[in-house]
């Protein structure tokens, strides 16, 4: 049997701290995946995905500034 | 010697590739797979499974037989040729069912020797009869310890989700499969199953939980989770357990019966007309020998088994009807029979796509047969579907060099049914005009006695 318990536990803890957050189009695609299965291997895969997610914790409480994407540099001529 | 061809759908892995030379295949396996090759093949579980029928044999050959294109190869070795190509937007649901239920033995086969599978694409899995194989060798490689499954996603994507699809909504994967070539993401299912349908843990999991996952996720998040990425074994284990265990209870959604689903039963034949069309196919069958054979329009596939059962060594069977095909697929497997029950829409058959539109082959760019037969169909194409009967005439012909042709007239209770809520613009359906188009490009063998309908079977030989 699976842990579903872990999985939507896990689930539960990112979707809390991740409302409206865009998808980005370069995301790998295989990122859902791979977070789900550290979720099914139990406990020490739910440390992993909770610190994955600690700066969203942390960014929703105030406790850090929201990071901003990075803008692009253009390249000059000079 | 004929010149080793690279195979055009086959160039994503540095690995190695497939090469045809003449008739035989072959396979490159380069310095970059070299060492996982060494370990695989030395544990013994790739003889083990090609024994038990789910792995393509694979024999060790020369390099030289590829000529210069063997000498980047540090192996090369040879596969059996298959019949027919074909791929998982052509096959029915058990077909796409049987697959990944075979690319799970074999991942759980395989890890028990310390072997996993790099990857999931259904492509890897081919048909013989109605018995998957899977055919990629270069797939298999060492298990490390703790080592996620990287092919899940796309297990989910071109298995999971396509026969999701038809068990929870009741609508076949084939057309929208074709159209991106590998499977339905996790997010576009997402979107389509309503609520309802999602309270199962599995679709929970691999569905819903995927979905939200990768959603939430970002690329240098994504970065860290893979670094620390471990799933035990025992884990991974359970997990494709978990999800065998669970494919083999998805059935279709009931949607009710197809069209043609008891056309064998219900068809507009005596039982004098239906022995006397057998017979005629296997004197047919008897005199050609033919390695393979393409039925067009097979329905569960009435007409394949007597031409096997008189000569012919292998049977594609193509048609639209789902509910026809499935039940092809159910007697090749109870009878062990060597015919392939196929999804085709003869007026849109599979195009040449993907990369530089010639990774995944058309039909006519597969058409090997090397005799056809195609009864009670003629009148699909030219009534039901508006094609210019000389046009419909000519493409059959295209596609073998021999067969045979039923010609099904005007006045026939199916023609009727066709015709029955429009407006006849077919005058040159006739006897005398399928005639004419067709000995312009073949001579006419014989002929069969017809029906009381007038339905006629035509024996053709292509003009050189």
């Amino acid at each position: 049997m699976l842990n579903i318990k872990t999985v939507f536990g896990g689930l539960a803890l990112v979707l809390a701290f991740d409302l409206n957050q865009p998808a980005y189009a370069y995301l790998d695609p295989g990122t859902g995946s791979i977070i789900l299965q550290l979720l099914l291997g139990g406990v020490a895969g739910l440390a992993v995905v909770g610190k994955l997610y600690w700066q969203r914790v942390r960014e929703f409480f105030g406790l850090s500034e929201k990071k901003t994407p990075e803008k692009s540099v253009q390249p000059t001529n000079e | 010697m004929s010149e080793a061809v690279a195979d055009p759908g086959s160039f994503r892995d540095p690995s190695g590739r497939i090469y045809q030379v003449g008739g035989q295949v072959f396979r490159t396996i380069t310095d970059y797979a070299a060492k996982d090759y060494e370990f695989v093949r030395d544990t013994g579980v790739l003889e083990r499974l090609c024994d038990d029928g789910k792995v393509i044999a694979s024999k060790s050959v020369s390099r030289d037989v590829l000529g210069f294109e063997g000498r980047s190869a540090r192996y090369v070795v040879e596969h059996p040729r298959l019949p027919f190509i074909s791929y998982p937007y052509e096959w029915s649901f058990p077909a796409l069912k049987a697959a990944a239920l075979l690319h799970l033995d074999v991942h759980i086969a395989a890890l028990d020797a310390g072997v996993t599978l790099s990857d999931a694409t259904a492509y890897n899995v081919q048909f013989l009869g109605a018995n998957p194989v899977f055919i990629d060798l270069l797939s298999f490689r060492q298990y490390r310890e703790g080592e996620i499954w990287t092919g899940h996603r796309q297990f989910c994507e071109q298995f999971v989700n396509p026969l999701l699809l038809r068990a929870k909504l009741g609508v076949t994967h084939n057309a929208w499969y074709r159209g991106t070539q590998e499977g339905i993401s996790a997010r576009d299912l997402h979107q389509v199953l309503p609520w309802t349908k999602k309270l199962s843990r599995n679709v929970l999991i691999h569905v819903v939980a995927q979905s939200a996952l990768q959603k939430s996720a970002t690329a240098s998040g994504a970065r860290n989770a893979i670094g620390n990425a471990s799933l035990p074994l025992s884990a991974l284990q359970k997990m494709l357990s978990g999800l065998r265990q669970w494919i083999e209870t998805l059935e279709p959604a009931d949607t009710g019966k197809t069209v043609w689903q008891n056309y064998a039963g219900s068809h507009s034949y005596t039982d004098d007309e239906v022995e006397g069309k057998k017979k005629f196919i296997a004197e047919f069958a008897a005199e050609t020998k033919p390695s393979v054979i393409w039925d067009l329009g097979c329905n569960s596939g009435d007409y394949s088994k007597v031409a096997l059962e008189n000569g012919a060594e292998y049977a594609v069977g193509f048609d639209f009807d789902h509910g026809a095909l499935e039940r092809a697929f159910a007697r090749a497997r109870a009878e062990d029979l060597k015919f392939q029950a196929t999804f085709f829409d003869g007026a849109n058959p599979s195009p040449n796509q993907g990369w530089s539109e010639n990774e995944r082959q058309g039909l006519a760019a597969r058409a090997n047969a090397d005799v056809l037969v195609a009864l009670a169909l003629i009148h699909h194409f030219a009534i039901g579907k508006n094609l210019p009967l000389r046009g419909v005439v000519n493409w059959l012909v295209g596609l073998a060099p021999e067969g045979v042709i039923e010609f099904v007239p005007k006045g026939d209770p199916m023609v009727n049914e066709l015709l029955a809520l429009r407006e006849d613009i077919f005058p040159n359906y006739t006897e005398k005009g399928f005639v004419q188009y067709l000995t312009d490009c073949a001579e006419i063998v014989t002929t069969s006695v017809p029906t009381k309908s007038g339905r006629k079977m035509f024996r053709y030989k292509r003009k050189q």
